[in-house]
């Protein structure tokens, strides 16, 4: 009935960021996606060129369709092993020591990103060499002084990420800590995380790029950043890369002491901070386990350990938020990883707080970003931005009407 | 840089370690004490299109605006949907299609499709779906736990499946199985007067899938078409595509309503279509679509409805 090349309107969020059409206007420099409404100006939703048919899960389904059977023989089209991209082959005993010469070259590529340029595969792999001996030696639980501008979600939004800095004020000399989640959804995944671990790598101590819980192999091949690094160098090369260096990240930060900062949420098999120092973290995130659960856990109205009904992953209640912030002796449990209108959420009565910093999300939800700042005497300030809108151009745009039956 | 910033939107550039300045317009510094005052969170972004179009006696309309903010979900989740353990994130509750007959002064027949009335067709209890790691990771769980293990907060239906097919003030559709869409009337090439496409309310399992009600209309001269879509991809586990066609043939105030639900293995469609896609394109990617879901799924129910105004 329906051609899916002909067709958008009823695509999910993640097949509009595979539209090219979008793609092809990256090469004017620094433009904003228009789109304020639940609306997007794709219209066409062909040419998904990538080139896999691969089938990534290693987990089993558990209702009645159980096909676990053969999932193992679902791994041959693409290699799949952590490591396989040998940047970090050759890694260094001790910490990236900055030259002229790679200060020059970490300038020049940060010029091009900042453009949305995406970077030589080669030079991907030169960058992500570095960021391995940059990252390799921060904690499991980084610890940051104040003060800091701690960011939300991003997920492959370039523009947005220029704003958050046109808004909280440019890189270095203002510091950031970034919770998570640069790749997948948005348009730009690839421009995203390569500009991000490079301003990294540049100002190692300026900007902290924790690990969110789409900093996966698995969730990138089904989220976007998988195709969109095959469309955009012909190869999984640059995918397996950055998956590679995403194994690095550090998974949380303690600002000051005062504000443990994480991607998703606690976990009940973590009471102490010091007991995530413990964690091996250099790995695939895993599919349970404390790890899994920093990176994906929510907090909920309800109290106590909740298990999610769709049957993994644990939502934690306003008790265990008090326990832990008691515990540790913290004033606050920063977190990312939901979606919320207004860019930042307060629940379990300011123990913890929820920070989204993608605004117009998927280009179609409406919604507000924010950003929080945490000043030299632990004031912490929330600025909220909207998408950019170029002027001159309609704030609702209209997809093409279409004989769809 | 693209633009000239709005007085709110500019900053200074600063070097550390300089103190940090409360520039935010919206967090007022305290006037006894000079502590800044954090507001509760305010949205501010409420852009709204509202397009409509008459023909004869029949008019459409629809309304777009941005997800519910945090007050309204609040809401609507002790008030309107207290069956629901968690609301889909993005609920798009001010969005609507509506198309209304007047018959006469004082009667008339419309059919709406919005968000709230889709949400409360979603059932309260288990719907039995679960994610494909469940199994392994409720295991982890139940090993590890010396006490009680823990328990599923909240039984609903998580997928958010609805069976809603609209609103309907007035006379109700009848059951008539045996009519059908006029597909060779709508075939035809005939000038789009109104169109629109909007989403009602969309989550993303956590990360787990996608589940997504979703509508479009168009109005040509003499006729309408109108499909609400309900598409839910749980990864590696199930896909399921429940599609809501309402026809109208303006001159005669006739309506019909079909109703079609397609359903099968994630799995299963995976296998049979794994070797069959072209080099240039992702299954993957293609499972994400429903367009082209719909067309390689199994029809499971289908029921359909007349009126004649």
């Amino acid at each position: 009935m329906m051609d899916a090349d002909m067709d958008v309107p009823m695509q999910d969020a993640v097949s509009d960021q595979l539209n090219p059409s979008i793609m092809e206007d990256s090469g004017t420099a620094l433009q904003h996606t228009v789109s304020n409404t639940n609306d997007n100006n794709s219209n066409n939703n062909n040419n998904i060129s990538s080139s896999n048919n691969n089938h990534n899960s290693n987990t089993h389904g558990t209702n009645s369709n159980d096909n676990d059977e053969d999932d193992d023989d679902t791994y041959n089209d693409i290699e799949f092993k952590p490591g396989s991209s040998g940047i970090a082959d050759h890694k260094s005993s001790k910490p990236l020591v900055l030259n002229n010469s790679s200060i020059n070259q970490l300038d020049s590529w940060i010029e091009k990103l900042a453009k949305c340029e995406n970077l030589s595969e080669d030079d991907v792999g030169r960058l992500c060499k570095m960021a391995v001996d940059v990252l390799q030696f921060e904690e499991n639980v980084k610890p940051i002084n104040v003060p800091v501008t701690i960011c939300g979600d991003v997920h492959g939004q370039f523009h947005d990420l220029m704003e958050l800095f046109k808004i909280g004020g440019p890189c270095p000399d203002t510091n950031y800590l970034f919770m998570g989640d640069y790749v997948d959804r948005g348009y730009y995944s690839v421009e995203t995380v390569s500009y991000l671990v490079a301003m990294k790598v540049r100002y190692p101590h300026r900007i902290t790029i924790l690990r969110g819980n789409h900093e996966s192999r698995q969730i990138t091949q089904v989220y976007g950043f998988y195709d969109e690094c095959l469309r955009k160098y012909g190869s999984a090369n640059v995918w397996k890369m950055f998956t590679d260096l995403f194994d690095y990240f550090p998974i949380t930060a303690l600002v000051d002491n005062k504000v443990f900062c994480l991607h998703g949420g606690l976990s009940p098999m973590i009471e102490t901070v010091d007991q995530v120092r413990e964690l091996n973290r250099v790995q695939e995130v895993p599919h349970e386990g404390p790890m899994c659960d920093l990176l994906w856990s929510d907090p909920d109205d309800r109290g106590g350990w909740g298990i999610s009904p769709r049957g993994a992953g644990f939502t934690f209640g306003q008790d265990i938020s008090e326990q832990f912030n008691h515990t540790n002796d913290l004033s606050l449990v920063a977190r990312a990883h939901q979606l919320v209108m207004e860019g930042y959420a307060w629940s379990h009565q300011q123990n913890v707080v929820t920070i989204f910093s993608a605004p117009n999300y998927c280009y179609r939800c409406g919604n507000q970003a924010a950003i929080m700042e945490v000043d030299e005497n632990n004031n912490r300030q929330f600025l909220q931005y909207d998408p950019s809108v170029r002027p001159g151009e309609p704030t609702v745009s209209r997809k093409t009407p279409d004989y769809f039956l | 840089m693209d633009q000239v910033p709005p007085v709110t939107r500019g900053r200074q550039v600063r070097s550390l370690p300089l103190p940090h300045r409360c520039n935010n317009p919206r967090n007022p510094a305290c006037a006894h004490c000079g502590t800044v005052i954090i507001p509760s969170p305010a949205a501010i972004m409420p852009l709204e299109d509202t397009p409509s179009i008459s023909v004869g006696s029949w008019t459409i309309e629809s309304r777009k605006r941005p997800i519910l903010d945090t007050p309204a979900l609040s809401q609507w989740e002790s008030e309107h949907l207290p069956g629901l353990g968690a609301l889909p994130e993005m609920i798009f509750g001010g969005n609507y299609v509506r198309i209304r007959c007047d018959l006469d002064e004082s009667k008339h027949w419309d059919i709406e499709f919005n968000a709230l009335d889709a949400l409360r067709e979603v059932p309260t209890e288990d719907s039995g779906v679960r994610v494909s790691c469940a199994s392994d990771w409720l295991r982890s769980k139940h090993r590890r736990c010396d006490g009680a293990p823990p328990q599923i907060a909240k039984q609903y239906d998580w997928t958010y499946t609805t069976r809603y097919r609209g609103t309907v003030t007035g006379c109700p559709l009848v059951a008539d199985t045996t009519a059908e869409l006029p597909l060779a009337m709508l075939a035809k090439p005939d000038p789009i007067l109104f169109f629109d496409d909007m989403v009602l309310y969309e989550d993303e399992l956590g990360d787990n899938g996608a589940s997504m009600y979703s509508c479009k209309v168009r109005v040509m001269p003499e006729r309408l078409l109108l499909l609400a879509r309900f598409f839910l991809r749980v990864d590696d586990v199930l896909l399921r595509v429940q599609d809501t066609r309402l026809y109208v043939e303006f001159a005669q105030n006739r309506v019909v309503r079909e109703w079609k639900r397609y359903e099968a293995d994630y799995n299963e469609v995976f296998k049979r279509h794994r070797g069959g896609v072209p080099p240039h394109r992702d299954l993957r990617a293609l499972l994400r679509d429903s367009n082209w879901v719909v067309d390689h799924l199994p029809i499971v129910e289908r029921t359909c409805e007349t009126i004649q105004l």
